[in-house]
């Protein structure tokens, strides 16, 4: 039973003493499995930024000239200068240098290389998101374990409750809400945008203008995330409770606060481990409602808009980065996994 | 060792808030550097200037650039109206030709026509203005491919531009117009642009040099841009010292930054959300007659310029008789009243009523109610035979009509619920195909419809809105590719009509050429006019005040086709304004947000204390 159930560090490590051998070649394999893996992924993501937004319907500079005085002529000249005229092989060919060359092109709208736009914006969403991610996950795991731990107490009720709510009230639904009583009515809070348009000059104040404009986003993302922590904790702890481990650990006169934190809590934080990195993909890209409700300018809006245009240099950019965060967070979370879990390693 | 427990949680708390600035920190410290370039940009002057001196419009509206010659997005070509004087000037009054950089102009046949500009003009850096200026622009237009793609519709006719002298302009046309050649181009500076090397990718976006009420100082793409007064400015500099667009993506946000006081104007509102701001504390709601039409447009038939018919328009659209039926059975008031809330005109032609000149009018003997019986006659007349079901037929094939809807456009989708019974009535059985906009502007290009909704904006002059409804604007390809036809529509008698009011030097005369066209069109119906909506608009009226509007009388402020709106406007007094925004807000928060972590804190250690001590 202890061999199938680590809990100590005593007991991984007498496990990797045993499977020294066998585990450093099934590694690479596995390593390399997964990076094949992830590379397959990556390479069909490129195909179908190309393809997927080939076969949407509109031309895109009948979008961009709608109700624009042009003539043919004029319209012509656009078609040429974004490259539209030239048969579709061709500009495949031009769209896999863009990627190869990581410059994604040049955005129809912003007239401007994709990659820089995409720069400019990503640390935007990474505030945003990254800040969300950690109140979220913080506050996901904490609640979770506590609730797990007293399963079917008015805490747990409390706790499920509330988080399951908010997790299926729609994102933005819930950040108009909060944008109109705490923006529009009370004033507490600016309605948008990440800087006020003339911010103050001194370091703490800009950072607090910053701050300003980033709790109303960020409490509408963090209360719609952070259930799945809960949950997923809540879960986990609970299945380690009844453990015999534990038991073995309170027969040592150890405190139940003590047998919570130091036994039951770091093994079931194994499963939540993974889904944090698996889900930071997910939030980057869930940061597209948040940033539209809230004008916060990151790639999130930046694809909003893109998908207005229709700018596909920038489409096609921001869905490759997108995919791109997204499958190396999940190749970090079964890279890490393994790592954390010699369950993983075994099989 | 109890004493290390109770310790431990503030340990695991500081631990968090340091993973968290690390994290945070460095996207802090490059928005923190990029907005100190901004302030460095921004001058001094902008913070010992009154908050109120700045006036705030909210956007969500692209910027391809701020290059006069190549910019075709909504704002920056607005933006670009207070930059740049042009020739002429849209008055305000109702768009006719009013003086810009030109004092006065004169033309004999249409075809020459020579512009005397006005004394001592100068650009933003000092520098005079001379008809060169003018010549460098417009010829840059007529030569360079790539600096005609945002204007080369208004040079097309031009033969040549010269400058016999500092002061006058000769344009020389390929053939006689009556719409004066000086007019919508915006005017820049020779000595700032001949030294660019590669103008059409030049995106003077800060610090423009111009000769407009405002000049263009910065722009952060979707954050802000920033205007400030001219001081060279022909009628002298404007009251408000700077204008700042501010971004919002959803108009629900715009809203609220309204009533919060962090904008100071809002358009292009909802009826809804009009209603909402009504009676809101220091804001004045506006309905403004617009310079927009919508309208149901119908395939006629559509067909190439050689003739080859394409798309897959019902037969049925062909019969004039037919499209006649669905204007009569359609209730234009009804729409206008529950749809759009009343907010607008009923529509008559595709020119609208704020450009009174033109518009077709309301009493034109050509014009029809709203009369089911009269359109069941017409079909009856028609050949088409009510069948069993209701439904026409003729020749064993029913009367069924595909009707596109843009499912986001809650107006699209309200006027089918309005539209589909009312057909019914008369026997046509209408199919509504939701989908998206996108998809509906490649049907439309294609011919694959029966009826699909559209709409423009129109300028003072009605030229060009004339002009892309003729058989020479027909596609060239079937697949719908080479034209900018508006409904497909192709009558020799309406080409011939524009010919002559494009000659026609004399305002009336010309006047009752462009009702003859309109009403020509009206009877041909090509479209269904629905309504000219009003421009929603609302601002602080407890800040700012004395907008002029474009037409005087009932227009709009924002979106004109000139400068008028916020030329005029001025703060209402600097000592009422608060402003308030900014800063102060900023460390309230933090205050807000500290306090609130160190009382978690405390509360999270005192909790754990007193369960250890429980359970201990």
């Amino acid at each position: 039973m202890s061999a199938m159930m680590p809990s100590t560090g005593a007991v991984i490590l007498e496990e990797e003493g045993l499977d020294e051998p066998p585990r450093r070649v099934s590694g690479v394999r596995y390593l390399l499995g997964k990076l094949g893996g992830a590379a397959v992924s990556m390479v069909m993501v490129i195909l179908l930024g190309f393809f997927a937004f080939r076969i949407l319907p509109g031309d895109p500079v009948a979008s961009i000239t709608r109700e624009r005085q042009l003539n043919a002529d004029q319209v012509a000249q656009l078609r040429q200068q974004m490259g539209l005229d030239k048969p579709l092989w061709q500009q495949l060919g031009d769209y896999l240098v863009n990627v190869a060359t990581l410059s994604f092109g040049e955005s129809y709208v912003y007239k401007t290389s994709v990659a820089s736009l995409i720069g400019d914006y990503f640390w935007n969403t990474i505030l945003l998101t990254g800040t969300s991610a950690i109140l979220a996950i913080a506050l996901g795991l904490w609640l979770g374990q506590r609730a797990g731990w007293n399963h079917g107490s008015l805490f747990d009720k409390i706790t499920s409750g509330t988080s399951l709510v908010l997790w299926s009230v729609p994102t933005f639904w819930l950040g108009l809400i909060l944008l109109m009583v705490f923006g529009g009515t009370l004033h507490w809070f600016p309605t948008g945008g990440m800087l006020s348009p003339d911010p103050p000059t001194d370091p703490i104040g800009l950072v607090g203008d910053v701050v300003a404009h980033m709790v109303l986003p960020v409490i509408t993302m963090v209360a719609v995330v952070y259930a799945q922590y809960v949950m997923v904790m809540r879960a986990s702890v609970m299945e380690e409770k009844s453990a015999d481990y534990l038991t073995t650990a309170r027969a040592k006169g150890l405190r139940e606060d003590l047998v919570r934190r130091r036994h039951a809590v770091p093994n079931a934080l194994l499963p939540a481990v993974t889904l944090v990195f698996m889900h930071i993909g997910g939030l980057i890209a869930g940061a597209v409602t948040v940033e539209t409700v809230f004008s916060w300018p990151g790639l999130g809006k930046l694809t909003y808009e893109a998908i207005t245009g229709p700018d596909l240099p920038l489409l096609q950019g921001t869905f490759v980065v997108f995919s791109a965060i997204i499958i190396a967070m999940n190749l970090i979370a079964d890279v890490v996994y393994r790592f954390l879990d010699p369950r993983v390693r075994q099989a | 060792m109890p004493v290390s427990h109770r310790k431990r949680p503030l340990r695991r708390a500081a631990f968090l808030s340091i993973a968290a600035l690390l994290i945070v920190a460095p996207a802090g410290a490059a928005q923190a550097a990029d907005s100190s370039v901004a302030a460095l940009q921004a001058p001094t002057e902008s913070t010992s200037s009154p908050e109120s001196a700045t006036f705030r419009i909210a956007t969500s509206g692209f910027v391809d650039s701020f290059n006069p010659f190549v910019s075709i997005y909504l704002t920056p070509t607005n933006i670009l109206r207070y930059v740049y004087e042009y020739l002429v000037q849209n008055d305000a009054e109702d768009g006719s030709p009013t003086k810009g950089l030109a004092d006065s102009w004169e033309t004999e046949d249409g075809t020459t026509w020579t512009y005397t500009l006005q004394d001592d003009l100068k650009w933003s850096d000092d520098e005079p203005i001379t008809a060169e200026d003018v010549v460098y622009t417009y010829t840059q237009m007529m030569e360079v491919p790539e600096l005609a793609v945002a204007n080369g519709n208004l040079v097309t006719n031009f033969e040549s531009v010269e400058a016999p002298d500092e002061k006058t302009v000769v344009i020389t046309l390929k053939g006689p117009q009556a719409t004066n050649p000086g007019l919508e181009i915006p005017v820049v500076p020779k000595h700032i642009w001949e030294a660019i090397d590669s103008p059409s990718e030049f995106v003077n976006d800060a610090d423009v040099v111009g000769s407009g009420p405002y000049l263009l100082e910065s722009y952060e793409a979707n954050q802000q841009i920033t205007l400030k007064a001219n001081p060279n400015f022909w009628m002298g500099e404007p009251a408000v010292k700077r204008i700042q667009y501010v971004y919002y993506t959803n108009s629900d946000a715009q809203v609220q930054a309204l009533r919060s006081g962090e904008v100071d104007f809002v358009s292009g509102l909802t009826p809804t959300q009009y209603d909402a701001l009504e009676g809101t504390d220091g804001v004045t709601v506006h309905s403004g007659e617009g310079r927009r039409y919508h309208s149901f447009s119908l395939n006629v038939g559509l067909i190439t310029r050689d003739g080859v018919p394409y798309g897959s328009g019902n037969e049925a659209l062909k019969d004039v008789e037919v499209r006649q039926a669905l204007r009569l059975g359609t209730d234009t008031k009804t729409l206008l009243d529950k749809v759009l809330d009343g907010q607008g005109v009923q529509a008559t032609s595709f020119i609208p009523t704020s450009f009174s000149k033109w518009t077709l009018p309301a009493d034109d003997d050509v014009i029809v109610e709203y009369d089911p019986e009269a359109a069941k006659q017409k079909l009856d007349d028609a050949g088409w035979v009510v069948g069993a079901d209701g439904v026409r037929e003729k020749g064993g094939v029913k009367l069924e009509l595909r009707l596109l809807v843009d499912a986001e456009d809650i107006q699209e989708v309200s006027i089918a619920e309005y539209f589909v019974p009312w057909m019914e009535e008369i026997g046509v059985k209408i199919n509504v195909e939701s989908t998206d906009s996108d998809t509906i502007s490649a049907k439309a290009v294609s011919g694959d419809y029966d009826i699909y909704f559209s709409g423009w904006s129109v300028n003072p002059d009605p030229d060009y809105q004339l002009g892309i409804n003729l058989c020479t604007t027909l596609p060239t390809g079937t697949d719908g590719s080479g034209g900018t036809s508006q409904d497909g529509y192709c009558s020799p008698e309406f080409d011939a009509l524009y010919e002559e009011q494009r000659a026609e030097l004399d305002e009336s005369k010309r006047q009752e050429i462009v009702h003859e066209m309109l009403a020509l069109n009206y009877t041909d119906t090509a479209q269904i006019g629905t309504w000219y909506a009003n421009s929603l608009e609302a601002y602080r009226s407890d800040r700012f005040t004395g907008f002029t509007l474009q037409p005087k009388d009932g227009g709009i402020i924002a979106s004109q086709a000139g400068y008028w709106g916020f030329l005029t406007m001025e703060p209402v007094d600097a000592a009422s304004a608060d402003g308030g925004d900014g800063a102060p807000v900023g460390m309230i928060v933090v205050g807000v947000v500290a306090g609130v972590l160190i009382i978690g804190i405390v509360v999270f250690l005192l909790l754990r204390r007193r369960r250890s001590a429980d359970i201990e």
